[in-house]
């Protein structure tokens, strides 16, 4: 079952579309990459989600349940990790986490049991001090603790990692990704590597319109024979086999690189790119040419990102 | 004037300017942030700041939000 | 209602570990002190006085200090006491804002009505708290050292300043909706009290304006009746209630 649907959502502020004919939908267990620039609309999206914005047009679900703006009875199934999570200074973590749960009605039982194994999950160890003095990794731990007290359908993170150092990404990451077992997630981001990292499905986002979306094997297998790269030792050879082979170009110094012909149909273009591999290293061993490194290239998902947004 | 009537109310003032006082300067130690100006300065405006005024000011401008 | 006691008690933990409620207990207890203090020291300053203004000719009146000198002191100092109050509370809304605290606390299903109501009431609690004890202290050493007989409607007089500062803070709570820094809020509600005292020099209006409260010392000398200040307490009180009711309305929309 999907636990969020949106279809045909659009928003402008103004004259400013920000979100244009969005639709997708996210099955339950899954980890739900969002990507795209700052200013693509992604925060917009969330906050349509948790009602605190109207939707100009479109339907939101929320586990079957209609998202209407000012209401919140959707949020109940959702737990939201803003960017920069802010919390009452004067509390401690345990105390806030109980003010968390008597809000959303839980049972004080409930929220004593709850709390506790939260913490454990994030890994706070300060429970009795104030969030004052608390680091930025640790506020968002602590961030994700109430996200998840009341044991929502769907986590719903904006940029949890962006503020972070890649110790404190990695973990967060990493109890993103256990999470996944017991609930569905959604975040957003623009740090590629950690789509790469526990995204289950993508999408990318551009001026407020969802230019690709899939799983990360369908992206995997679009991403390959991007083409290959030979690095030779001597300068002769590089012009030798460039002169044998057109269309490929030199890249300065040693390096050669040879692409896949810009089409669209993936097979094709990996058997052109396999093709001429072998035949360039046929061409290689044919002439005695030493080589430093010959190589298949991958289109990262940095490329595929620039792609999508056109540069 | 004799002292005896104006005993009752320089105890309590006293008192009260002291714990003012105290509240002040145990707020202004146990933090290292402030909205503005720093901990010396905090100091000598509560500790100068005759009667309340200091320590007013110390709470209206000084302390930062939590 | 379990979230609104849950978020009231998130007001009182704030007002107790930010120190604020410790302050205004003891800055109210120093205003309570200094009425009956600076009427006794009157005397003794004219006294001071009086020696050196005779080397230049004049000569002072003995003046004779009673518990109506103590308490024009409190009624000429409360509205200080009062300016004070407001500032440390001008933030109560708006600092939220800033910091985007309030935001998880809306997202997790807290009413937005609820969050205005708990703030006004801690705020109206602890005024009340402050207010009441400062007068209850200034009562206290009037009643030792003279006789409070002397001053009538006293709780009376002293209950219209109350509701005074009720009012300002319904007011400030809505000018928190409409405004985002605390500053803003402030000029806000110092604006509409000002409004009030200058429509309140047109001498028919006064009758009708909050400020006219403050004016409710009068009560005490005999020279006011009881019944000018009547309208005055009505209006303040359903002007208080429908600033409450506006704010409510305005957060709403946001």
């Amino acid at each position: 079952m999907d636990v969020l649907t949106l279809s045909h959502v659009s928003k402008s502020f103004g004259q400013h579309r920000v979100i244009e004919n969005l639709e997708f939908c996210i099955p339950e267990h899954t980890v739900y990459g969002f990507i795209g620039q700052n200013g693509a609309g992604k925060t917009t999206t969330m906050k349509i989600i948790l009602g605190l914005l109207r939707a100009d047009t479109g339907v939101i679900t929320v586990n079957g349940k209609q998202v209407c703006y000012g209401q919140n009875h959707t949020n109940q199934f959702i737990g939201y990790l803003p960017d920069v999570p802010e919390f009452y200074g004067f509390l401690t973590p345990i105390e806030y986490l109980e003010l968390c749960g008597e809000i959303t009605g839980m049972e004080k039982r409930e929220i004593r049991r709850r709390s506790e194994e939260m913490l454990e999950l994030v890994g706070l160890s300060e429970r009795k001090k104030r969030v004052q003095g608390f680091s930025r990794g640790m506020k968002q731990r602590l961030g994700i603790a109430q996200a998840l007290l009341n044991r929502p359908k769907l986590l719903i993170c904006d940029e949890p990692t962006s503020a972070l150092d890649p110790v404190g990404r990695k973990e967060i990451l990493d109890i993103l990704h256990t999470v996944k077992e017991h609930t569905t997630v959604l975040f957003s981001t623009h740090i590629l590597s950690d789509v790469e990292r526990i995204c289950d499905k993508i999408a990318f986002l551009h001026n407020g319109k969802l230019e690709f979306q899939g799983t990360l094997e369908e992206i995997r297998s679009q991403r390959q024979g991007r083409g290959f790269q030979i690095e030779f030792y001597r300068k002769e050879d590089v012009a030798l086999f460039l002169k044998y082979f057109p269309g490929t170009v030199s890249e300065g110094g040693y390096k050669v690189l040879c692409e896949r012909n810009m089409g669209n149909n993936m097979q094709n273009n990996m058997k052109y790119v396999e093709k001429n591999m072998t035949h360039a290293m046929e061409f290689v061993v044919k002439n005695n040419m030493a080589i430093r490194s010959i190589e298949m290239l991958e289109t990262t998902l940095e490329n595929l990102f620039m792609e999508v947004v056109g540069q | 004037m004799n002292i005896k009537e104006v005993l009752p109310f320089i105890i309590p003032l006293i008192i009260a300017e002291f714990t003012l006082l105290a509240i002040s300067i145990w707020h202004i130690l146990t933090h290292n942030h402030y909205k503005r100006g720093n901990r010396i300065l905090w100091l000598i405006v509560v500790i100068v700041g005759m009667e309340f005024i200091g320590p007013v000011l110390y709470f209206l401008l000084g302390k930062e939000d939590v | 209602m379990r979230a609104f006691l849950a978020f009231t008690k998130k007001e009182w933990v704030e007002l107790i570990r930010t120190g604020r409620l410790a302050i205004l207990l003891v800055l109210f207890s120093l205003f309570g002190i200094m009425n009956p203090a600076v009427a006794k020291l009157t005397p003794w300053m004219m006294e001071m006085m009086a020696d050196s203004l005779k080397e230049t000719g004049l000569t002072v009146a003995a003046v004779k200090v009673d518990a109506m000198t103590s308490w024009t002191q409190f009624y000429k100092n409360i509205p200080i006491a009062m300016v004070i109050f407001l500032l440390m509370f001008g933030g109560i809304l708006t600092a939220e804002y800033q910091k985007g605290t309030l935001i998880n606390m809306l997202t997790k299903g807290l009413a937005r009505w609820k969050v205005i109501l708990a703030k006004g009431c801690i705020m109206t609690a602890t005024w009340t708290v402050c207010y009441w004890l400062c007068y209850g202290i200034t009562y206290g050493y009037n009643w030792y050292f003279w006789e409070n007989g002397i001053a009538s409607h006293l709780g009376l007089a002293a209950a219209c300043v109350w509701i005074l500062g009720i009012w300002l803070i319904a007011v400030m709570l809505l000018m928190s909706t409409v405004f985002q820094t605390s500053s803003a809020v402030l000029a806000a509600t110092g604006g509409i009290a000002l409004v009030s005292y200058v429509v309140g020099l047109i001498p028919k209006a006064r009758k009708f304006l909050p400020t006219h409260l403050l004016a409710a010392s009068g009560m005490l000398s005999g020279a006011g009746s009881v019944e000018e200040y009547w309208c005055a307490v009505w209006v303040t009180i359903g002007l208080g209630v429908l600033g409450l009711l506006a704010a409510v309305i305005v957060y709403n929309k946001k």
